[in-house]
């Protein structure tokens, strides 16, 4: 009944539209068939015939046809009231005209440039259930490495463009919307001395951009890119542009968007759940070991489970661990309305995320607000603006190594029932300490409910542009951006909470704010020869960066359940104020130039000044040169197979400054100690400094970064594959750098101008338009990179230091000569001359380690990403895989599995003897080796393999992973006629779908300590998460 | 075209005139750069006591056997694995702690305020001391002066110890005596109450540089006994040392958070269920009739001593029944001072000296009198003090071989060391007292001796290409051990 509606529906609908004919032919007038006819703006269409002809029936209210064929120029032809229309396509001759975003705002076309760059349109990342934009770029750009902290709600995402170029400083790329830089750091609230490792996972500030809001992304890889953006830019650039105001004439567009999607927790170890809480087969509510007796043994006072003649409640809990983590909900809603036309527009945008984590009492919410517009005043004077106000509120418990839920969790014993302490809510005692079935040890729960930490942050980022174009030729603009924002956060430690024991009440403000402008003067004059167009630009830039941090810590509460400062008895430790401000003024011209649009050069220079560098060396300059020649024009190469060929070639050299208060030595309030036992001045009411540990620099100067890099654009057969290859090298030398000292030498560092580092890589980027019918497309696109980095040399007598940030001693992420940067040094097992580990006969395991040496490399050895869109009809289908080949993580959770007698195999053959591999001294023969033959119990066995920075936890990270898939549905245009709706689709995605880790036994790629430059570590992470939802986006 | 030109230029000029002032702004309003040396005084002084008291205390009184490891690293020391450690007290407890600090005092305002100048000289003796005791051979004449060593060679302990003209090393013992001379000079400085010890007296800093002297030349007895008797004949003579309680040098803490001595936010607050009485400890204190002293080192929260086996693997006690550390340790609520030297340890040096290097002096009466002054500083009655030496004469009475005197003395300065277990091991790799069994379950670079130094940490080996490669083992006896 309802399908014979539907037709009768149909038939209504056709009855009044009409019929259209016509004939698609190229210029010379032959028919092309298979040309797509589709009325614009719908799913509505047809395809011409072998002889060009085409018919189609089409609704009264159809205004535009478009028509495109492989190779040709697309065109749009107005209907009117025409019952034939003859369309005559003309041959792509601008093969690959793309219009992209570069530095500075300046749109080009991609044709011109003598650098890399690659856009992704919204479409190419949106629908995916992603939150954070440099998320949503995973595995879909070349060039690009991008890790997860972890699945954790908010926790910040690496980026590195072109692997790592500077041993200390930041090496994220830096974030531009609309012209303007963003903040794209990570905040730390590490709790001050209670600090070890144990941050909440703290996001990256892109998390506070609203993807809905996101036109494009464009990624600038190289520094002869983003050479006009300054030092900042010179771990290249990530080009955002927003949406705009409509520019067709017409009435306003609406835009109603929604997604919502659940997570789960992924990449699990298998845990073995024959085996119990204790130790040697004895049971102990001491420990956080499963090598306890076999459940269903009988209870005995032999093995701890007869006490006092009573049984101890001895029973598996299988998904113990599992089970603590929840399914995490996210709802993504957003209404933006744009309107206007080319000259006068305004945009305006509304959003709300609300994310549920997979973690207990975790989450982030995201309000943002934006309302933007642009004007031209007596034809010559262009206005324009936005105005975007971000409200993000996190709510995180602490990671890491000990006392935090995830320490705790990982590994946990198998005879806990973790969840009744949820389910009754007994996590903490009557009198609010903790309670927990290990002894000393604080419950996951009760860190998750008791400790957590909350970020309230408040952003504004907005923007001013005036533009006047004072003749045809020559533009002056300027653009004023301010980004700034105050995060409040506070960290509570509930009395009797394991890592601080007293109670602590953290209140931490943090704000920063960036004020830039540009002076732009951009002038362009055609056919100054016959055949040559120069454009060029003049420019002044102004920055201002100015952060403040200030950490109340108060400690030793008194009064239960009471979390304000006013509660704390002491105030010294750990509170401090940093202040850091630094300004730059840079000036910079380019010139480009454009010889019958097939050869093209262009130069560029940029001079800052520096508030941070000596008064003598404040003032510093830096070059580029790009070139582009497209030889299939120039030499009028005409071919089937190879239609476009452009080969380019690029060196830029960036200069950098210091960060701000490097000049002078300093010093700082006392304090020693860490987390176990610590003080801090005034001891009472006695004063002391020490000096830092830094050594001011007896001479600095600005850094610098050069690179060459050569490149192939190529398309073939009709643009049905394209090519984009660019191998680079990169040096960096002189870095500034606060090098490691032996420590006897009474200081930790000195500030200097050290070292080389090198970065070469190949690049590839191929796209494949496998069918392209009107009915169906099929584009298949796929990346490469591959990236050798290698430190050549860091300082006279310093051959290796570690890189900064929080480590743990015995697995230190460092900088050593020869090796890639950011190996993980640590102690490896002697071996004997045929490569065997060699076993202590005494002790049946491992001999001492040799320290420092490497342990584990983080760099993989190539990156593959591979996306298909798959278009049928109106239903579409995406999806991305990536594969990272090679590259270690040491897993401290893995450790723990292995250790704590929790993973699955801990259990096969537990109570058999084990010998572990490896060779003993033969006796009797010193400098030769024996089988190791020396039977040890299956405790020590795994605990030896599960030694915490053991050689053993290094796993290869070789990771096959489908990064998402998206199906897609627009709902047929006769319905949204009906209904009076644009356009309507519907989608259904997931990312993260499933993973392949061949060598380990967990997900190895996450990165515990987020966005910077220690990479490589599992800290007992939190798990990644799969997403899985469905999204509406209605156009009305 | 004039208001082009206009308008080009208007902000060019702008800026390069506003620029210069617009770019002044790298002075730092986070920190001061100097400070007074009243400021840094405490910092050292207190460098000395933490570093005494913290890790370095937690590992040797473990490997002692003061103490047993129940919980994370001490479960590691207990059984001898020591590699990877000890980075943090190497690095910022002495070498970036004291004495950097140090140095600065003694360069920087040390000749204008010798008075800050001679103490300071004292305090780095000592924590050279404390550095080439537990590691040997390290960083000294090159150490602590930034850039102008950038790898300090590792100078040898007998170099330390005994200075070398060659190699430019000035000996412990001239460094002390430098010392003690700038505290005689017209000084424009002098330091009160932030002298953290002696509320700026300086007879009083004499006194405990007198008092290094006799510990250091102990220190090298076997080695070098001429030297020795030498040194402690001339402080004999002197007689101007540490010869009361009262004059102990120890380093007061609070009862403040922030403020605490570290055996007590260790032991108390934040790692309780770490470490514990040694059953060996007991074992010995019951041996010798000595439990009264016992508990006031260590607790007894079920009325008896609750002690756990070195490198046992059982299932350790209840934590609410363990004997840890007591209130003359610890402090009620960590205000506890950190030892360093004291008048007990001053009676058993000129008995073991009187004994063995024949110096002045009847080694019985020091002996007894560093029993009386330790067992009264840790709070025990006049009445339990002649109640034990009534009913235990065997024990307070010298008596036997000399080698049999000399464990009588060394055995009763382990008691008295008690919670200072760098000064204990030192002792017992010096003499070989208290005899100690191997702990259960013993591994590390070698699981059939007890250490006899500490690993260098990683830190060093890393960045310092002077240390020795390899980095001597456990079982690799420093220059005055026996």
């Amino acid at each position: 009944m309802l399908l014979s509606g539907m037709l009768l529906l149909y038939g209504q609908l056709l009855a009044q539209g009409r019929t259209i004919t016509g004939k698609v032919t190229d210029e010379s007038g032959n028919p092309i068939p298979n040309a797509s006819i589709q009325v614009k703006g719908t799913s509505l269409g047809t395809t011409s015939k072998d002889d060009g002809t085409y018919s189609l029936t089409i609704p009264a209210s159809s205004k535009v046809l478009t028509i495109s064929a492989v190779g040709m120029a697309e065109q749009e032809i107005p209907i009117g009231d025409k019952n034939m229309i003859l369309v005559r396509l003309s041959t792509r001759l601008n093969m690959l005209q793309e219009v992209v975003v570069t530095s500075l705002g300046i749109s080009r076309d991609k044709r011109s440039l003598g650098y890399a760059t690659q856009n992704l349109k919204a479409d190419q990342f949106n629908d995916r259930g992603q939150v954070n934009v440099v998320n949503a770029l995973q595995g879909k750009v070349a060039g690009v490495n991008i890790t997860n902290a972890s699945g954790g709600a908010g926790a910040s995402v690496n980026i590195n463009i072109r692997g790592i170029s500077s041993f200390t400083g930041s090496n994220q790329p830096l974030f531009i919307i609309d012209g303007i830089p963003i903040s794209n750091d990570v905040d730390r609230t590490n709790g001050g001395p209670t600090g070890t490792l144990g941050d909440n996972q703290p996001p990256n500030r892109a998390l506070d951009l609203d993807m809905n809001n996101i036109e494009s992304v464009n990624i600038l890889k190289g520094p002869a890119a983003s050479v006009l953006y300054g030092s900042r830019a010179a771990a290249g650039a990530i080009i955002i542009t927003t949406k705009k105001g409509s520019s067709q004439k017409g009435r306003a567009e609406i835009l109603v968007n929604t997604n919502e999607s659940f997570q789960k927790a992924t990449g699990l170890p298998k845990v073995q759940n024959e085996y119990g809480q204790g130790s040697n087969g004895i049971y102990n509510p001491g420990t956080s070991n499963s090598w306890g007796p076999k459940f269903g043994s009988t209870a005995t006072v032999a093995n701890g489970l007869l006490v006092g003649g009573v049984a101890v409640d001895y029973n598996p809990y299988p998904n113990n661990i599992r089970d603590f983590f929840e399914t995490g909900i996210l709802s993504d809603n957003n209404l933006s309305i744009n309107g206007g036309d080319a000259k006068q527009n305004y945009t305006f945008s509304a959003g709300y995320l609300y994310q549920k984590g997979i973690l207990p009492n975790t989450g982030v919410k995201r309000a943002t607000v934006k309302f933007g517009g642009n004007t031209v005043l007596r034809d010559k004077i262009k206005l324009g603006g936005s105005a975007t106000f971000t409200n993000t509120l996190q709510d995180g418990i602490l990671g890491g190594n000990g006392q935090s839920s995830m320490g705790v969790l990982h590994g946990m014993p198998r005879s806990i029932d973790l969840q009744k302490y949820k389910r009754d809510k007994t996590w903490k005692n009557p009198d609010g300490t903790n309670n927990y079935g290990v002894t000393g040890i604080e419950n996951p729960y009760f860190g998750a409910y008791e400790n957590p930490l909350k970020s309230n942050l408040y952003r504004i980022i907005g923007i001013a542009n005036i533009g006047y174009d004072v003749t045809s030729w020559m533009n002056i603009n300027y653009r004023l951006g301010v980004d700034a924002y105050t995060d409040r956060r506070k960290q509570i430690f509930a009395v009797g909470s394991g890592r601080v024991p007293a109670g602590q009440v953290l209140d931490n403000p943090i704000t920063r704010t960036e004020v830039n402008g540009d002076l732009i003067i951009s002038m362009k004059k055609n056919d100054i020869i016959k055949g040559l167009n120069v454009s060029g630009i003049v420019g002044n830039n102004i920055n201002q960066r100015m952060n403040q941090n200030v950490t109340l810590q108060g400690d030793n509460l008194t009064i239960p359940f009471f979390y304000n400062v006013s509660n704390a008895t002491a105030y010294a430790n750990g509170s401090l104020e940093t202040t850091t401000l630094q300004r730059i003024v840079g000036y910079y011209a380019q010139a480009s130039f454009d010889y019958k649009n097939y050869l093209f050069l262009e130069l560029t220079g940029r001079a800052d000044q520096s508030s941070t560098l000596p008064k003598s060396k404040n003032t510093y300059f830096y070059p580029s040169i790009s070139a582009g020649l497209v030889f299939t024009d120039a030499f009028n190469i005409v071919s089937e197979v190879l239609n476009y060929g452009k080969i380019r070639a690029s060196y830029a050299k960036v200069g950098r400054d210091a960060p701000p208060y490097k000049l002078e030595g300093v010093y700082g309030v006392t304090t020693y100690g860490n987390n176990v036992a610590n003080i801090t001045f005034p001891m009472g009411s006695i004063a002391g400094f020490q000096a830092s540990t830094r050594i001011p620099p007896t001479k600095l100067s600005p850094e610098f970064t050069s690179s060459y890099e050569i490149g192939l654009n190529a398309a073939f057969w009709k643009n049905r594959i394209t090519l984009d290859v660019a191998y680079f090298d990169e040096v960096s030398k002189d870095q500034i750098v606060d090098v490691g000292l032996a420590p006897s030498t009474g200081y930790s560092n000195v500030t200097a101008n050290v070292g080389k580092m090198t970065n070469k890589g190949v690049e590839a980027l191929v796209t494949v338009s496998a069918i392209s019918t009107r009915n169906i497309r099929w584009d298949i696109s796929g990346n490469f990179t591959k990236i050798r980095n290698k430190v050549v040399s860091i300082f006279p007598g310093v051959t290796s230091f570690a890189v900064p940030g929080n480590a743990f001693t015995g697995s230190i992420p460092t900088i050593q000569e020869g090796q890639p940067y950011g190996v993980i040094i640590g102690g490896l097992i002697p071996r004997s001359p045929d490569g065997q580990r060699i076993i202590n006969p005494v002790t049946g395991t491992y001999q001492s380690t040799i320290a420092n040496q490497v342990l584990s490399n983080p760099n993989p050895d190539y990156q593959l990403g591979f996306t298909n869109n798959l278009k049928v009809k109106s239903f579409s289908l995406s999806f991305t895989f990536d594969f990272i080949k090679g590259g270690e993580v040491l897993s401290f959770t893995a450790a723990a599995y292995k250790s704590r007698g929790a993973l699955k195999e801990t259990a096969v053959d537990r109570d058999k003897a084990h010998i572990l591999p490896g060779v003993i001294p033969d006796p009797n023969n010193a400098g030769k080796y024996l089988p190791n033959n020396i039977e040890i119990p299956a405790q020590p066995y795994w605990q030896t393999m599960g030694g915490l920075q053991s050689e053993f936890n290094v796993y290869d990270a070789t990771t096959f992973r489908m990064r998402d898939i998206s199906i897609g549905y627009d709902l047929p245009a006769t319905l949204m006629e009906k209904l009076k709706i644009n356009s309507a689709r519907i989608a259904v995605f997931a990312n993260n779908v499933f993973f392949v880790a061949p060598n380990a036994f967990f997900d190895p790629q996450v990165n515990t300590q987020g966005a910077g430059n220690i990479r490589g570590l599992d800290l007992q992470s939190v798990p990644n998460a799969r997403t899985v939802g469905a999204g509406l986006k209605v156009s009305l | 075209m004039k208001k082009l030109i206009l308008f080009l230029i208007i902000p060019v000029l702008f800026s390069s005139i506003a620029c210069k002032k617009y770019l002044d702004v790298n002075q730092t309003p986070n920190n001061p750069t100097s400070v007074p040396p009243g400021t840094l005084l405490p910092t050292t002084t207190a460098a000395l006591a933490f570093a005494n008291a913290n890790d370095l205390d937690r590992v040797t009184s473990v490997i002692i056997q003061h103490l047993a490891g129940t919980g994370s690293q001490a479960l590691d020391y207990d059984v001898y694995k020591l590699e990877g450690y000890f980075d943090n007290q190497w690095n910022l407890e002495l070498y970036n702690g004291a004495v950097n600090n140090l140095v600065i005092i003694i360069n920087k305002f040390g000749d204008a305020n010798p008075a800050y100048g001679g103490i300071a000289k004292l305090e780095l003796a000592y924590a050279y001391s404390m550095i080439t005791d537990l590691w040997g051979d390290v960083p000294y004449s090159q150490a602590g002066q930034g850039l102008k060593f950038i790898t300090p060679r590792f100078d040898k302990q007998q170099d330390i110890y005994q200075g070398n003209a060659a190699d430019s090393i000035q000996s412990l013992f001239d460094l002390v005596k430098s010392g003690m001379a700038d505290l005689d000079k017209t000084s424009v400085l002098t330091p009160g109450k932030d002298d953290m010890v002696y509320g700026g007296d300086l007879t009083k800093w004499k006194q405990m540089g007198n008092t290094l002297l006799l510990k250091f030349a102990m220190q090298i007895s076997n080695p070098n006994p001429a030297l020795a008797k030498s040194i402690i004949d001339a402080v004999i003579t002197g007689n101007n040392y540490i010869n009361s309680n009262a004059l102990d040098f120890e380093v007061p803490f609070g009862n403040a958070v922030g403020n605490q001595n570290p055996l007590y936010t260790f032991n108390n607050v934040n790692r309780t269920t770490d470490q514990m009485l040694s059953a060996r400890l007991l074992a010995l204190s019951r041996s010798l009739n000595d439990t009264v002293r016992l508990g006031k080192y260590f607790t007894k929260p079920t009325g008896n001593f609750v002690a756990y086996e070195n490198g046992s693997t059982a299932v350790a006690p209840a934590l609410a029944t363990r004997s840890k550390y007591n209130t003359f340790l610890t402090g009620t609520l960590g205000e506890a001072p950190v030892r360093l030297l004291t008048f007990a340890q001053v009676n058993f040096i000129l008995a073991e000296s009187a004994l063995i290097l024949g110096t002045a002096g009847d080694a019985n009466t020091y002996y007894q009198a560093g029993i009386k002054a330790n067992m009264q500083k840790i709070g025990m009655t006049t009445a339990e003090i002649n109640q034990y030496f009534t009913d235990n004469p065997a024990v307070v009475t010298l008596a036997g071989t000399t080698e049999d005197k000399r464990k009588q003395i060394i055995t009763q300065k382990y008691m008295a060391w008690i919670g200072n277990g760098i000064e204990a091991f030192n002792d017992y790799r010096r003499t070989g007292y208290p005899v100690l069994a191997l702990a259960s379950n013993a591994a590390g670079q070698n699981p059939n001796v007890i250490p006899t130094r500490l690993t260098l940490p990683n830190g060093e080996i890393q960045r310092n290409p002077n240390t020795p490669n390899p980095a001597p083992h456990t079982d690799v006896k420093v220059w005055w051990a026996k």
